[in-house]
């Protein structure tokens, strides 16, 4: 036998079980016992795993963490208006003690029992007796805390204890529940009962509206694809070194194949040390989120479980990955006993089934534009339809970069400055790892814009619809009372309290047809009847002069056409209701209109409402006259007194547990969006840095490769700042590549996203400049990082052999 | 061979890496186109020397002078300036930037001291030639072979025309027909432009081809001028 033969390769069917496995576990032994390049490349392989396997965890825990605390929100439901029972021994008098301080939400319900065994929330001991209440710990911790100062006035209430982990959605829960008297609830204005906690449907959530599931589809392919690409990424760390150590295998006898699956078992191992390394930070980001808040939403760490399918899905598809990206990585170089042969001609990316993809995903949203959620039926396909297509695009725009990547630096010449000429001919060189760093970064930024903009278009729609002025009155609060006295003492109260500037008060009711059959009152004709001062009235019609005495009259067109109502000047009119709101007809309490009412127009109130009816002035129609008036106050802040909502809320506290007092505002926000627009930014963000992260370990794991070149060229008196700025061009051609064509994909899709639900044409470009500015941040985050270890390895000390 | 007329004098180089002393009271001296080889078995310390030569290490003690300069004062910056100018290199392997073609790699020096890319271009082009490996001007390192290479990085260190070479085991890596005629281009390349070529080997057959010989053993050089 010649010498010269190829060692003999075992033909690939007759490979058994046994030895596949002996190799990988030749591959895991190298790992560890390879020596601090080994360890170092594992180690790096685990945490790159471990942080991608971390974040995957925590995604497959959302949907358990929102069924457990939607559950418990469940089971602690106070729906009225699914039972409505009668008052008796097991049901409970109950009425909505909603409050705000400084921006949080407190959620409070006050209660009565109406007989011996009424139905307790979970999570108390007992129900709470007049004066007692129960709070939940975040609320107990706001309480006793310096910042919960003024808060405390507003619960005239003992804190008997504090509601357990059942009856909270989340540690940072600020809830209540204060037991008050039957005699209290006269002040409190909607009550109702209830003989049972909970909703019918616990556990069973509502399916979800198609147009959530295409941002939840886009949402989660936007921030969990790059998780994956990084994945894939860190499986490569100090592929190079290991490729050098197969050759080294390959010259004492081992065959392609063996090698092949000597490289899988080496990253099948650092892999798997990953699946361990991101349970354990799994474990503790879960403890960390336990205690945090995130725009009002908190979870009990113990909520935070992966879902048993998607666990399992991670525990086996990170290490298949790891090793199939290990066996395609192997495919472009030939390891042979005396060195790494890479191939010198690589194989030239092909465009056509990148350009495919988000056409495809093009062609599926196409049909969509301006149809999506137009109930015109199949939602649900619809749903997945677009969800399908926006995968698409921003999957193709991914596949695309490293076409764009490699076609752009082939067109760089020799031209340009030392470090521009070093980094672009590396780049042409092999962009393929560059590439693959960044293709996160396309499909986080893509994804994101995109979504930003269809989110600036529905809240810009949002913003303009509220109609509220807050120039005119900052805060309007409805006020129950019993009588138009109740009504003017409240305005008092008010008008006494501190920070509040000014008052506007209406009192409202409603007046009948005072001809009308006695048979049928619910079709007898009603108006609205609203008694307030000059300068009140005069906020909500259009009136030029005004004194007291006077009466005004709207026409309200949606009963009658314009002057055909029956609240005319001169016109008899009913005071007289029931008990359960109808028009007493048979004892009548008459009140004529004043023959000099004027009609006029009506004008939006600072709150954005309209009124129509009659108009009148104290002077013409005493208050106390109203049989069940409803009193609204519309209040000016002094902006020089702080907190001077708070000292409003805590004198509405006051006058009834239940009232809310409302903040005007002209460009409110949806909080839902406002909270998914931070969360994709900062997701984004997220992505970029994480991508960031694996772009200074292959930056730094290049440097190291390239030791003895560095200081050959230290030798010859090449500068720190060339080379610097040489690593700097690296990173920043293909990231500036990346954002491009992100951009680009990130508008397109943006656009049918918008066309699909209806929506005019609105660039986020605050999105748009952040990100970019994110982008930028990176690049100079990589260099930075990178220059240490580079001026570190700039040293003589690489051109020693001995 | 006294230092008198010297272009580069070291005196008493001492050097400790660790706890290992390379260089223990070294003396060096070379003219202007001599051709000086430093010999000695592995360890001996005779990289240790022409790195502290070049100026790319500082000795612990003693003192280098080239051409009226103290080597050992000079800043960082100071030094690489000289390595740019006046000295050039050539190593035994990993020496050429793998990304760049064998032209721009020989034009390296000359783009790192400013000249602009297309006369830079021009010159290497031109030594490229004179050292017979024009035609893989515009491969890759990667794709031409270790003589063509070797070459390629012996051009590189004349293009800047220095008064220093320095060759640490030029042809180290490479069969003794390729290893004889990278020699005979050197040599015959420095001696027509006067550079001084400071020569670490272990092979006789390199040695041949200098005017003197050191021989550097437990950090000392001993001149062999007339034993050979």
């Amino acid at each position: 036998m010649s010498g010269q033969d190829a060692p003999a390769e075992e033909p690939r069917s007759r490979v058994s079980v046994t030895r596949w496995a002996a190799d990988l576990a030749m591959g895991g032994r190298f790992a560890v016992t390879g020596g601090r390049e080994s360890w170092a490349r594992t180690i790096m392989t685990a945490v790159g795993v471990g942080l991608g396997v971390a974040l995957l965890l925590l995604a497959s825990s959302i949907p358990t963490a929102y069924e457990l605390r939607g559950e418990r929100s469940d089971r602690r439901a106070a729906l009225g208006f699914e039972v409505d029972p009668k008052p008796g021994p097991d049901t409970i008098r109950l009425g909505q003690a909603n409050t705000t301080y400084r921006d949080q939400d407190i959620e409070g319900l006050v209660m009565a029992p109406d007989g011996d065994s009424p139905p307790k929330p979970p999570g108390i001991g007992h129900l709470p007796h007049p004066g007692q209440m129960w709070v939940s710990p975040a609320l107990k911790k706001l309480l006793d805390s310096d910042d919960g100062k003024l808060l405390r006035d507003r619960f005239p209430y003992r804190t008997i204890g504090t509601i357990s982990h059942d009856g909270l959605s989340g540690p940072s829960d600020l809830r209540y529940y204060a037991g008050i008297t039957h005699k209290t609830f006269d002040r409190v204005g909607s009550d109702y009962r209830i003989d049972r906690w909970g909703t019918k449907n616990v556990g069973k959530p509502e399916p979800l509206n198609p147009a959530l599931l295409l941002l939840i589809i886009v949402g989660c392919v936007v921030l969990l694809l790059p998780v994956l690409i990084f994945i894939a990424t860190a499986a490569r760390f100090g592929g190079e070194r290991r490729d050098r150590r197969l050759a080294a295998l390959r010259l004492v006898g081992a065959d392609i194949h063996m090698t092949r699956r000597i490289a899988a078992g080496e990253s099948l191992f650092g892999s798997l040390l990953g699946l361990a390394v991101g349970t354990g930070l799994f474990l503790l980001a879960r403890e960390i989120i336990g205690g945090i808040e995130v725009w009002g939403i908190s979870f009990f760490a113990s909520d935070i479980v992966p879902s048993t399918p998607l666990a399992l899905a991670v525990a086996v598809a990170v290490p298949a990955s790891a090793v199939m990206v290990t066996l395609v990585a192997l495919r472009g170089i030939a390891i042979e006993p005396l060195g790494v042969v890479r191939n010198a001609t690589p194989k030239r990316r092909r465009l056509w089934w990148r350009l495919l993809l988000p056409l495809l995903g093009m062609a599926l949203l196409l049909p969509l534009a301006g149809g999506f959620g137009s109930g015109s039926g199949g939602g649900d396909m619809k749903a997945y339809q677009a969800a399908a297509g926006a995968v698409l695009v921003l999957v193709g725009t991914t596949a695309l970069l490293p076409w764009v990547v490699e076609a752009v630096v082939e067109r760089f010449g020799g031209r340009g400055s030392v470090p521009w000429q070093l980094a672009t001919r590396r780049l042409q060189l092999s962009s393929g790892t560059a590439s693959r760093a960044v293709s996160g970064i396309t499909v986080a930024v893509a994804g994101a814009l995109a979504l930003q903009m269809l989110f600036t278009s529905v809240q810009a729609e949002d913003a303009t619809s509220t109609g509220q002025d807050p120039t005119r009155a900052q805060l309007m609060v409805s006020v129950p009372v019993a009588n138009g006295t109740q009504a003017h003492d409240a305005f008092d109260r008010y008008r006494t309290t501190k920070g509040v500037r000014d008052l506007l008060g209406v009192t409202e009711d409603y007046i009948s047809d005072v001809h009308r059959s006695k048979d049928d009152p619910s079709s007898v004709p009603e108006e609205a009847i609203t008694i307030a001062d000059c300068p009140t009235l005069r906020e909500v019609v259009r009136i030029t002069s005004c004194k007291n005495g006077a009466v005004f009259l709207v026409d309200s067109p949606s009963y009658y056409g314009e002057g055909e109502g029956f609240a005319k000047p001169g016109a008899k009119v009913n005071l007289a209701y029931h008990d359960d709101g109808t028009p007493d007809l048979r004892e009548k309490k008459v009140w004529t209109i004043p023959r000099s009412a004027t009609k006029v127009k009506p004008r939006q109130d600072p709150g954005g409402g309209e009124r129509t009816g009659i108009f009148a002035t104290p002077g013409a129609f005493d208050v106390a006259d109203l049989p069940d008036p409803q009193a609204s106050a519309m209040i000016r802040l002094d902006p020089k007194v702080p907190d001077g909502v708070e000292y409003v809320r805590n004198a509405s506290a006051v006058l009834s547990p239940t009232i809310d007092v409302m903040r005007l505002t002209s460009t409110e926000q949806s909080d839902e969006f406002t909270v998914i627009r931070k969360a994709l930014f900062i997701g984004a963000t997220a992505t970029l840095l994480l991508i960031g992260a694996s772009m200074i370990v292959t930056t730094l794991e290049q440097l190291r490769d390239r030791r003895r070149l560095l200081s050959v060229l230290v030798a010859f008196g090449t500068r720190r700042t060339t080379l610097s700025w040489s690593v700097l061009w690296q990173t920043a051609v293909p990231v500036v590549l990346g954002l491009a064509l992100s951009i680009a994909g990130g508008l397109a899709l943006g656009v049918m996203l918008l066309k699909m639900v209806g929506q005019p044409l609105a660039v986020d470009w605050t999105g748009l400049a952040t990100m970019t500015g994110v982008g930028g941040g990176v690049i100079l985050l990589v260099t930075l990082v990178s220059l240490p270890p580079l001026w570190r390895m700039m040293r003589p000390e690489g051109l020693r052999t001995e | 061979m006294t230092p008198a007329g010297s272009l580069l004098i070291a005196t008493s180089l001492h050097k400790t890496y660790g706890h290992t002393p390379a260089l223990d009271g070294a003396d060096f001296s070379i003219h202007p186109g001599e051709v000086v080889a430093v010999m000695g078995p592995s360890g001996s310390g005779k990289s240790t020397l022409l790195h502290c030569l070049a100026g790319i290490v500082k000795p612990d003690s003693g003192s280098v002078h080239y051409n009226g300069r103290e080597l050992t004062t000079l800043s960082d910056a100071e030094r690489s300036g000289l390595r740019r100018g006046e000295f050039g290199f050539v190593f035994q392997f990993g020496q050429l930037v793998p990304e760049l073609s064998c032209v721009e790699n020989v034009a390296l020096p000359l783009r790192l001291n400013g000249t602009k890319r297309k006369e830079a271009e021009d010159r290497a082009s031109a030594w490229m030639e004179r050292l017979e490996v024009a035609d893989v001007a515009h491969k890759r390192p990667g794709e031409v072979s270790g003589g063509q290479g070797q070459r390629v990085a012996v051009a590189r260190s004349l293009v800047t025309g220095p008064r220093v070479l320095f060759a640490d085991e030029p042809t180290g890596a490479l069969d003794s027909l390729n290893g004889e005629r990278v020699m005979e281009l050197l040599t015959e390349a420095a001696r027509e432009s006067r550079t001084a070529v400071v020569l670490v080997t272990h092979e006789a057959r390199v040695a041949a081809y200098s005017d003197r010989e050191v021989v550097v053993r437990d950090g000392k050089a001993r001149d062999m001028a007339g034993v050979r």
